[in-house]
């Protein structure tokens, strides 16, 4: 199921899981000409398809040279695909067909295999991209050392090549002025926090990413523990943030929701970034009993579909004409 | 930006300061395989294939250190290589173990010990 449609606590929102691997002997793709690129590709997508009915049946392919610019960040904006693969070119992915799994080739790594759920399902999300990752390896070598273990391109990889992440939504540390002191507490304990599509972009619609810095000298099991941990904590102090909120700002939060529905409900244009933080009000108060949105889909799963590209969907459209068009799903489906 | 530190930062040019070491000494060699050198890691803080890590060893062991827990990887081994690097570690321990036999005069054992590493040695293992 793709993760937006699937059943979350209200605070972590999804689970992705990510393993960077690399072919032996053969240079990563930021060493290769555009020409050897497009052979390493080729070979890759031929050991990976053809030696393996499962995924060749499950898995369809895209080249993303083929594809147009906006349907290249409408897949972004699913999370199946990385910003970096939006602009460079020799890229390809396979896709399955529940849309939870992407195969990316010649990122920074020759591959990237990564799981997206709905939900908070880390040890879910790494059982699956470890028996894929088995499957791939039994039709070719991977650069692999005793020692360094999987190696990659940047050092910060190398090891498990594991990164895993969960998207949580954190209207309640936002409002009650904690967030930046989580931020900086956890970042001290060797996990990342990011905007919601990796690093550099913003935290729109209070939805953060939250992930291991460390990738060698932990096993994978213990890399996603600790991980678990610091989520299991943060997920706790935004559960106090809302009981406070709820308790002593009552009528400020019920006001607020309720202002940010009615606009949504009726207004005829709109901007991405007040969709989203309209949006994330909604969640908020949906999650906490306050009011009840009985419309065709979820403010997640808005959130995704008005995103700019998505609006488009490879029309040619004026930014006028997206915040209309947006104002528009929202109002008839939430 | 207004520029207002530029003075600073060239108040030590005359100075004698601390010496510094850069980390790895000059190293101009490249990597057969994808013909990158030391400094381009430096420059872009990308390996430019698997061997580099083999060739800029001592290097990339102590980026490791820096950026990592530790500079040993203890998670997942691939199947296929899992045999080998089981193997290799099996004859080092025998190795170990011939060793303290031969110390210890005791040559029965250590016969059974270079019969059983020659054996690992026939199959491939190093």
């Amino acid at each position: 199921m793709i993760w937006y449609n699937d059943v979350n606590d209200g605070i972590v929102i999804s689970t992705r899981v990510r393993l960077a691997r690399n072919l032996d002997k053969t240079p990563f793709p930021a060493a290769l000409s555009d020409e050897k690129k497009a052979e390493a590709t080729k070979s890759l997508h031929s050991a990976i398809t053809e030696s393996n009915s499962v995924l060749s049946r499950d898995f369809d392919k895209f080249e993303l040279d083929d594809l147009k610019r906006t349907e290249k960040i409408s897949m972004l904006e699913e999370h199946l695909i990385s910003p970096q693969m939006v602009e460079g070119k020799g890229h390809s992915v396979l896709v399955n067909k529940s849309r939870t799994m992407s195969i990316m080739f010649m990122e920074e790594d020759h591959i990237r295999l990564q799981v997206i759920m709905g939900g908070y399902c880390l040890d879910e999300a790494y059982d699956m991209a470890d028996k894929v990752d088995d499957v791939i390896e039994e039709s070719l070598t991977y650069a692999f050392d005793e020692k360094f273990g999987y190696l990659t391109a940047c050092p910060t990889n190398a090891g498990t090549g594991l990164r895993a992440s969960v998207m949580m939504h954190l209207p309640g540390l936002t409002m009650t002025g904690n967030i930046a002191r989580v931020m900086q507490s956890v970042s001290g304990v060797g996990v990342a926090v990011r905007g919601l599509y990796g690093e550099g972009t913003n935290a729109e619609g209070c939805l953060y990413q939250i992930s291991n810095q460390i990738t060698m000298g932990l096993s994978e099991k213990e890399i996603i523990e600790k991980l678990r941990n610091v989520i299991n904590k943060i997920s706790d102090m935004e559960s106090k943030a809302r009981r406070t909120l709820g308790e002593k700002h009552k009528l400020e939060l019920e006001d607020k929701v309720f202002r940010s529905y009615g606009i949504l409900k009726y207004a005829r244009s709109m901007t991405s970034a007040e969709a989203k933080s309209m949006l994330s009000d909604v969640m908020l108060g949906q999650n906490m009993g306050i009011i009840r949105c009985d419309g065709k889909m979820t403010p997640i799963e808005l959130m995704v579909k008005t995103a700019p590209s998505v609006i488009m969907a490879g029309k040619e459209l004026t930014p006028a004409e997206r915040d209309r068009d947006r104002a528009q799903l929202i109002r008839e489906n939430i | 930006m207004i520029d207002l530190f530029s003075e600073l930062f060239d108040m030590f040019d005359g100075m004698d300061m601390f010496s510094v070491q850069p980390v790895i000494q000059k190293d101009n060699r490249k990597c057969p395989v994808c013909g990158r050198t030391w400094s381009d890691f430096r420059r872009t803080g990308r390996f430019g294939c698997g061997e580099c890590y083999q060739v800029f060893r001592s290097g990339a062991e102590q980026v490791l250190r820096q950026a990592q827990a530790s500079s040993a990887h203890s998670g997942k081994i691939p199947s296929k290589s899992s045999a080998d690097i089981k193997a290799k570690r099996r004859l080092e321990e025998l190795r170990k173990q011939l060793k303290t036999a031969v110390n210890k005069e005791d040559y029965e054992t250590a016969a059974k010990l270079h019969a059983e590493i020659k054996q690992l040695e026939g199959n491939g293992a190093k």
